[in-house]
């Protein structure tokens, strides 16, 4: 059947309202107005905030700095999409990351040879070390039937004691007075690309990542299971996809991310494990928002990762040359994501009240028009 | 007289789609009045704003005469309404009498009287001949006693004009017989009934008047009297309709299918079926008949490996798939229309073409080496859809912008596609419109022509009785028995249904 379609030429308005009717567009500009009117009312200039932000996210070593925190929240955000994607709620990134962290830090610093062998094998025994974490909850789910929603959260808390019963006891530095290993030498740290100001390697490494996840994702078969599991179990299992194999292979993948990400973290970034300082930096739970903002898309992950992170850095340069605390960030942060979780109420709300929600209207929308 | 209902103009617009385009409609008092259309043809709209669930965009409602306006259920039930929802609103932990007087409560002192109101409950049941014990618990109750609980519900707040919103979907042709008399006792008390429905044989056995909807319009008020079926069917489709179609007999060749002595655990650690044993062979359809939830959906599920069999064997083409994969069992010839399109059958958020690509996911004409080819699945999915008339939009868009039919078309269409030598088709046509159950019916059968096995699972005996070459009946768990459908009526099948088979005029 031939349709007849009409070209309109779109009015900005009419543009500026299809934008804000897109959930994520609407929360972001929720969030910065709501912003506004808190710095407002602190009686500071949110002008001036804002601009001092921004600048501080941008400019000058800024933007090297905001590149450089992209890193580990890309990442923890690309490792918690993975499972949500798959319909598997992994909320143990944090201890995946402490794990894999100390895992990879330990191979940095006490395995003699070459940067070029001793970079990629830390990463490696990270890796292998956030999967193993990983694949603790992800047969108690499978095996003992014990949701993995609770064990690999509460795992985050055996993870850091382990790790900090190993750095005091084991592998402790006695000439600082941190409870920390010792410095991860010179040789053994990932090298820095000569753009942006010097920028970790590891960066490429996310984006490789993420381009993996993208094409995985469109394009193969794994990527087609695990996404009709996450949409739909019971539909999954009716296709003949092994729902219960494919969570561990999902956790794995999962952790290995996570387990990456905490080794760059030491061997790209603090140069030491420090106990508690991967927990404290609360980089695991920024990826889980950036997962949620992004709704899981791997490229949407790359943007909203770098948003997160500009308005990390971009924060402590606003309290420096502002005066309004860095906590307007994780404020903007929150709000971004209760806008976008509320979104979905207000559609669910407005379906309440203008419709019905079962029966033979919704067919003939499509049907019967 | 002034007429019990009048509406006049009712005009509803969603985003997309006039659902109820400028509806008059009288119905008289006293009267059994039956609104028949098919679905999308607006009734359950109409219904909801005559009910208060929804304002209209225009047009006004008077009942007795006067002009009225509903902005809640509350107000449509104080003006004399009562409606009984196709799925019941009922508290299963509760008992029949707390259900009913639920916000209308007997008092003593403040306090709810119980027995107060087991008596009022009681009076009414017995008033109207509606057989319920107010003390029983919701949950332990048929399916057919609930839908007189509802009725209760609506006589006990006085309803006088009463909605009931497809109401035999759920039951037997026994507990459907029971129904109608209740309906008509009803009626000679002088109460109203609005009776929606799109089955034609119920608006001929108990209706005064027919309304019939089509695409949002009224396009005709009848005395059933002087119409019949054919006409009606016309009214609905807009076209001529061949109703009465039997599937002719067919010789049937080896053995497709072949189950032993199965037997399988339900949700609740009970048996749900035992000692199934039966064959399907090609060239023939076995319909299974029974009441929801005696074993069929389970033991359909075992058959395509979604739950696991305590003991028997199951054999496809003479390999033993009682352990089997799901994949293998498709790949062995195995397709599988599930009772639940919404559920299991699809998956609403994902793609089209990602629907009508499942469970074949990993066949070499997809993918190598785990890599799609995604020309080839988009090519597939484009030649379903027109292959089978599938209306819908972009195959990348959701699958959740189809209509019901044209959902249950998706999964018919991608179980049909492999050229599988046993589909395995349960409730292929609940909820669908007169068309697409046609269309379903015809496929089914040309499946069969070309050799195919069916095995099918249907709460509609008409529909069993049409298409089958053999019928099985099961009843709590059992397949108690194995008849010729030219041999049966719908009553004969009803009793072993029951489990009444004992005094079965065909047993």
């Amino acid at each position: 059947m031939a349709e007849q379609v009409t070209v309109h030429r779109p009015t900005l308005a009419s543009k500026v309202g299809a934008a804000l009717s897109h959930p994520v567009v609407f929360s972001l500009v929720f969030a910065f107005a709501l912003g506004w009117l808190i710095v407002y009312l602190t009686g500071r200039d949110p002008g001036f905030a804002y601009s001092e932000m921004l600048n501080g996210a941008v400019t000058g070593s800024g933007l090297r700095n905001t590149l450089g925190r992209a890193v580990p929240i890309i990442g923890m955000a690309l490792a918690v999409s993975v499972a949500f994607r798959s319909g598997v709620i992994n909320l143990g990134g944090e201890g995946q990351m402490v794990v894999g962290g100390l895992a990879g830090a330990l191979v940095a610093i006490y395995t003699p040879g070459p940067g070029e062998l001793v970079i990629p094998l830390a990463m490696v025994a990270g890796g292998v070390a956030g999967a193993a974490w990983a694949m603790l909850p992800a047969f108690g789910q499978t095996r003992l039937r014990l949701p993995i929603l609770i064990t690999s959260l509460l795992l985050n808390y055996v993870a850091r004691a382990i790790t900090g019963y190993l750095v005091r006891f084991h592998f402790l530095d006695d000439s600082v007075t941190l409870t920390s290993t010792r410095q991860v030498p010179e040789i053994a740290r990932m090298p820095r690309m000569p753009i942006f100001g010097g920028v970790s390697l590891s960066l490429a490494l996310v984006i490789v990542l993420v381009a993996v996840a993208w094409v995985v994702y469109g394009r193969t078969v794994s990527g087609y299971e695990t996404q009709m599991a996450g949409l739909n179990g019971r539909f999954a299992r009716y296709g003949g996809i092994q729902v219960e194999r494919q969570t561990v292979g999902v956790m794995v993948v999962a952790g290995t991310i996570g387990g990456i990400i905490g080794t760059h973290m030491i061997i790209g970034d603090a140069y030491r494990f420090i106990d508690g300082e991967l927990v404290v930096s609360g980089l695991a739970w920024t990826g889980l928002l950036v997962a949620l903002l992004a709704a899981n898309h791997p490229v949407m992950i790359l943007v909203a990762g770098l948003l997160f992170s500009g308005l990390q850095i971009g924060g402590l340069a606003m309290q420096r040359n502002a005066d309004v605390s860095w906590r307007l960030s994780q404020v903007l942060q929150a709000l971004v994501i209760v806008a976008v979780a509320s979104r979905l109420t207000f559609g669910w709300f407005k379906r309440r009240r203008t419709g019905p929600s079962e029966g033979e209207l919704e067919p003939a929308a499509v049907g019967e028009v | 007289m002034t007429p019990a209902l009048e509406l006049r103009g009712i005009t509803k617009r969603f985003p997309g789609v006039l659902a109820n385009d400028a509806i008059d409609m009288t119905v008289r008092t006293g009267e059994i009045h039956a609104v028949v259309g098919e679905n999308g043809a607006g009734k359950t709209t109409l219904m909801s704003i005559l009910f208060g669930l929804f304002p209209a965009d225009a047009g006004e409602i008077l009942v007795r005469g006067e002009p009225v306006r509903f902005s809640s259920a509350l107000d449509a039930i104080r003006a004399g309404l009562g409606m009984v929802h196709q799925a019941f609103r009922l508290f299963p932990t509760l008992t029949v009498a707390d259900n009913v007087v639920f916000r209308e409560e007997p008092t003593s002192r403040g306090l709810i009287d119980r027995s107060e109101s087991i008596r009022r409950v009681g009076d009414v049941a017995e008033r109207y001949g509606l057989a319920v014990d107010p003390t029983a618990v919701i949950e332990t109750l048929p399916v057919g006693v609930l839908q007189r609980v509802e009725i209760l519900k609506a006589l006990y707040r006085d309803a006088q004009i009463l909605i009931l919103d497809e109401p035999t979907a759920v039951l037997t042709p026994q507990e459907r017989d029971k129904l109608f008399e209740v309906i008509r006792r009803l009626r000679d008390t002088g109460r109203t009934i609005l009776f929606i429905t799109h089955k034609l044989g119920e608006v001929m056995s108990l209706s005064d008047r027919v309304t019939v909807l089509r695409d949002g319009r009224s396009v005709a008020d009848l005395l059933t009297a002087d119409t019949d079926p054919e006409e009606i069917a016309r009214h609905m489709t807009g076209r001529d309709v061949d109703l009465d179609q039997r599937a002719p007999a067919h010789q049937p060749g080896e053995a497709v299918l072949e189950v032993t002595g199965l037997s399988a655990t339900g949700e609740h650690g009970r048996k749900a079926f035992r000692e199934a044993s039966f064959e399907v062979r090609s060239g023939e359809i076995v319909g299974i008949a029974g009441i929801a939830g005696n074993g069929q959906n389970e033991l359909i599920e075992t058959v395509a490996g979604l739950r696991p069999p305590d003991e028997g064997s199951i054999s496809l083409n003479g390999a033993d798939i009682t352990d089997a994969e799901v994949l293998t069992r498709r790949s062995a010839g195995m397709a599988y229309v599930p009772e639940d399109r919404h559920g299991v059958g699809t998956s609403h958020r994902a793609s089209v073409w990602a629907n009508l690509l499942v469970g074949h996911q990993r066949d070499p004409a997809f993918q190598r080496k785990g890599w799609f080819d995604l020309r080839a699945i988009r090519d597939h999915a484009r030649s379903l859809i027109k292959t089978y008339g599938i209306r819908s939009g972009p195959i990348g868009a959701p699958v959740s912008t189809l209509s019901g039919g044209n959902l249950q078309k998706v999964v018919v269409a991608r179980e049909m596609s492999h050229g599988a030598p046993l589909l395995i088709a349960e409730q292929p046509t609940r909820g669908l419109d007169i068309a697409a159950i046609e269309f379903i019916h015809d496929r089914l059968v040309r499946f069969r022509d070309g050799g195919g096995a069916v095995l099918m699972v249907s709460a509609e005996l008409s529909e069993v009785l049409a298409l089958s070459s053999r019928i099985l009946v099961m009843f709590d768990g059992r397949i108690v028995a194995d008849l010729d459908p030219s041999k049966v009526t719908e009553a004969g099948i009803g009793l072993y249904m029951t489990g009444a088979h004992e005094d079965g005029p065909d047993g």
